[in-house]
């Protein structure tokens, strides 16, 4: 039998959404496989589906898995749908199958492989969300509005976001996740969302970012509490890597 | 000393984080608080460290302090009274706009404030809580904030900062009563303790009024932070010691049979961890190490009767920087001793979350941490009756002894041997660092590798691991010329052989 691929948008819902097809068509496990429709590369002899999101499948899917599985392993399947590794969903898909039929202790069967590799994806999502929640840097706007920019792995923008919004409630924020094309918006005293942004549309609110004084005395705070006699630079890079030190102001 | 009056803000910044910067805590952790309407900010119980400055250091809170004026003249300490610097101060208007300014552009978790002293203690506190007053009412400022207790401010105006800070701190400065009556002749062992006590009776009180066996008990002058010769039983209530019982044998069983008494034990102290609305992320301290003569032993031993008569939820250890120059100080060239720091660090972690005694990792006959091995491992080594380990069956409190285990890896074995035997493999995935720990296990009866259960063996083969990490954080900063003689002289002569290769091929 031909491999079947199932492709779907890159978002919770459609991963939700391609389960759920994948799951009525009751195929086989060698011969199923579930890719994100952005950067697939085409297979010999597979055959391809393409899976419409569908909000109703995806709450069916997300309605069951807390209930019949538990909260602890939505949260997990919810994380590592947010992951840029590219066996994700096929890792959830199997994930599940496993769970429906051992319950809520899944999620702690570090023994079997596939709960092993499902615990990675949500690790390494859960600290780059993280991550960005430390290292996130906003810049006001002549409007008042606070703009940040950053360049993530994975799609940590939703995950940001409730941090955020606790923290700031009278502020208007913005936060644009360039890799993804994708910005998180906040407006004063009321709920977060999240849209598509083109890389244009992109571009044109990072340029509204001003400059303020407090930027300087930012830099002039962080290059003054560092001890010379300590001085490591090894050591500063073992715990903020180059790679997220392009949005960083005190670096430049 | 020339107070400058008209400086730039900038300015000011500059010269109080520099006098600041020496001060080691900057983690906003302990504390979990929503964010309010109308309000700016809320707390991670987690801490969130914003930056890594170019010593390596974390960046979490705006580390100022409110006046570099000092009338002490204590000899460490870059702002004493003797010392011709700058000298300035914040408005508490200014140290607000910097917080709230700062806090907006997601620079920073919160402020930690501290102050030299301005005409007296409780002088210099009444302004340090005008402006915590002022951040917190008038700018609404919700994030966390850290505050130094003055030693020897009155008790009223230290009882009022804790209800507008979520941490405070005392600094214990020097381990022994010797060193600080040497050092700092201003301060004394009983007013830094005072402060200490006060606020931990207000967080207990606060709580419900749950205290702790024998955290009352006024021993003397000493408050009974006492060296390790003449210390008295331990504080009990809900610690660690009911679990281990003094005589040896017994603490085998103990580690070898009871299952999962940790996990338990940690619940039940989870049952009382209400938080109080004073100083609701608890208090914490430093000390200098290398300033004064005293051993790893000693520095230890205080750091446990911190924790377990004061409840503290950290101790700092800070290697000393020559700053100064004194007859009763380290020479100026000195270089701070960052690893002995490093090992301070990591039994302390042993002492807070695995469940380790000052006793078992030092004493008087070997009152020194090993410089090339780290605390843990040490114990290991010197305790192979209890090796190898059978991981599918272990305690939790043994898994933790485990070198290459650690707290969050020996809570997913147990979590995981529910459902299936583990073997290697598994263990690798969970996060166990496989090539510590394999000396010291089994998976199913078996061993990783074919391993002498032979102290000098295993000993060999982890200084190997051991040895370059250890070296670079030692040595990291300096150029040294290359000598056959090094002063790596240490363990076998092919040790010596391997460094010096080694450093000659980073040379080419």
């Amino acid at each position: 039998m031909n491999k079947i691929v199932y492709l779907c948008e890159d978002t919770p819902d459609g991963i939700f959404t391609a389960i759920y097809d994948a799951w009525e068509a009751r195929l086989p496990d060698d011969v199923l496989s579930l890719r994100v429709e952005r950067n697939y590369e085409m297979e010999l002899f597979a055959q391809c589906r393409y899976v419409q999101t569908d909000m109703e499948k995806a709450v069916k899917v997300a309605r069951s898995i807390k209930n019949k599985i538990s909260h602890e392993a939505y949260y997990m399947i919810y994380y590592a749908s947010l992951s840029y590794e590219q066996d994700k969903i096929d890792c959830i898909y199997r994930f599940l199958k496993m769970g429906f039929k051992c319950g809520a202790d899944i999620v702690n069967m570090h023994s079997y492989d596939i709960v092993c590799r499902m615990f990675e994806l949500k690790r390494n999502v859960g600290n780059e969300a993280h991550m960005f929640r430390e290292i996130m840097r906003f810049h006001d706007s002549q409007e008042r509005i606070l703009i940040s920019r950053i360049r993530p792995k994975n799609q940590v923008l939703s995950l940001v976001a409730e941090h955020f919004s606790d923290r700031f409630p009278e502020e208007h924020f913005v936060v644009l996740d360039e890799v993804h094309e994708m910005g998180l918006f906040h407006e004063k005293g009321k709920q977060w969302y999240l849209a598509p942004l083109e890389r244009e549309l992109l571009e044109r609110i990072w340029q509204h970012r001003g400059y303020t004084e407090y930027e300087n005395l930012w830099k002039t705070f962080f290059n003054t509490i560092a001890i010379e006699e300590r001085r490591n630079y090894k050591c500063q890079r073992n715990m903020c890597s180059l790679r997220y030190r392009d949005y960083m102001v005190e670096f430049h | 000393m020339a107070y400058v009056e008209n400086l730039s803000i900038e300015e000011k910044l500059k010269i109080l984080t520099d006098a600041a910067k020496y001060d080691v805590a900057c983690t906003s952790s302990g504390v979990e608080r929503k964010g309010k309407a109308g309000m700016m900010g809320n707390a991670a119980a987690c801490g969130i460290c914003h930056s890594f400055s170019a010593d390596g250091r974390c960046v979490s809170l705006l580390k100022i302090l409110y006046t570099n004026e000092c009338i002490y003249d204590c000899k460490y300490c870059i702002n004493r009274k003797s010392n011709d610097v700058v000298r300035t101060s914040f408005t508490p208007e200014e140290i607000c706009d910097l917080t709230m300014q700062f806090y907006r552009h997601n620079y920073i978790e919160g402020l930690f404030l501290s102050s030299g002293i301005k005409d007296n203690p409780t002088k210099t506190m009444e302004e340090i809580y005008m402006a915590l007053h002022l951040l917190r009412n008038v700018h609404r400022f919700n994030g966390y904030i850290h505050v130094k207790a003055i030693p020897g401010a009155e008790p009223q105006i230290i009882e009022q900062v804790g209800f507008l800070a979520d941490r405070m701190s005392t600094n214990l400065e020097l381990p022994t009563a010797d060193g600080l009556r040497e050092l700092a002749p201003n301060k004394t062992r009983k007013t830094i303790l005072a402060p200490m006590r006060q606020i931990q009776n207000g967080i207990v009180d606060r709580k419900g009024g749950i205290h702790r066996i024998g955290c009352n008990k006024h021993n003397g002058d000493d408050w009974g932070l006492q060296l390790p010769n003449t210390r008295l039983s331990k504080a009990d209530g809900w610690g660690l010691s009911t679990l281990q019982p003094e005589n040896p044998s017994e603490r085998r069983d103990y580690l070898l049979h009871s299952e999962c008494d940790l996990l338990h034990t940690q619940s039940i102290q989870n049952l009382y961890q209400e938080k109080s609305k004073f100083v609701p992320a608890g208090q914490s301290t430093q000390m200098i190490i290398g300033a004064t003569p005293e051993n790893d032993y000693q520095i230890l031993s205080v750091a446990e009767a911190l924790y377990n008569r004061f409840d503290l939820k950290r101790v700092f250890y800070s290697a000393y920087v020559a700053l100064n120059e004194d007859s009763k100080l380290p020479a100026l060239n000195t270089k701070p001793p960052l690893l002995r720091e490093h090992r301070l660090y990591q039994a302390d972690w042993l002492l807070r979350f695995y469940g380790f005694e000052a006793n078992e990792l030092l004493s008087e006959d070997a009152p020194n941490f090993n410089m090339f091995l780290d605390p843990k491992c040490e114990w290991a080594l010197r305790h192979l009756e209890y090796f190898p380990v059978e991981i599918n069956t272990a305690s939790y409190a043994m898994l933790l002894r485990i070198p290459g285990i650690g707290t969050k890896s020996a809570r997913r074995i147990v979590m995981a041997r529910k459902n299936a035997l583990l073997d290697f493999d598994n263990l690798k995935r969970i996060g166990v660092v496989l090539k510590r720990a394999h000396y010291f296990i089994t998976c199913k009866g078996k061993m990783m590798h074919q391993t002498k259960i032979d102290q000098d063996y295993i000993t060999r083969q982890i200084l190997q691991l051991e040895n370059k990490k250890n070296w670079e954080l030692e040595y990291s900063m300096t150029y040294r010329q290359l000598s056959l003689f090094d002063d790596h002289s240490f363990v076998e002569k092919n040790q010596d052989c391997l460094m010096i290769q080694k450093q000659l091929s980073e040379v080419v």
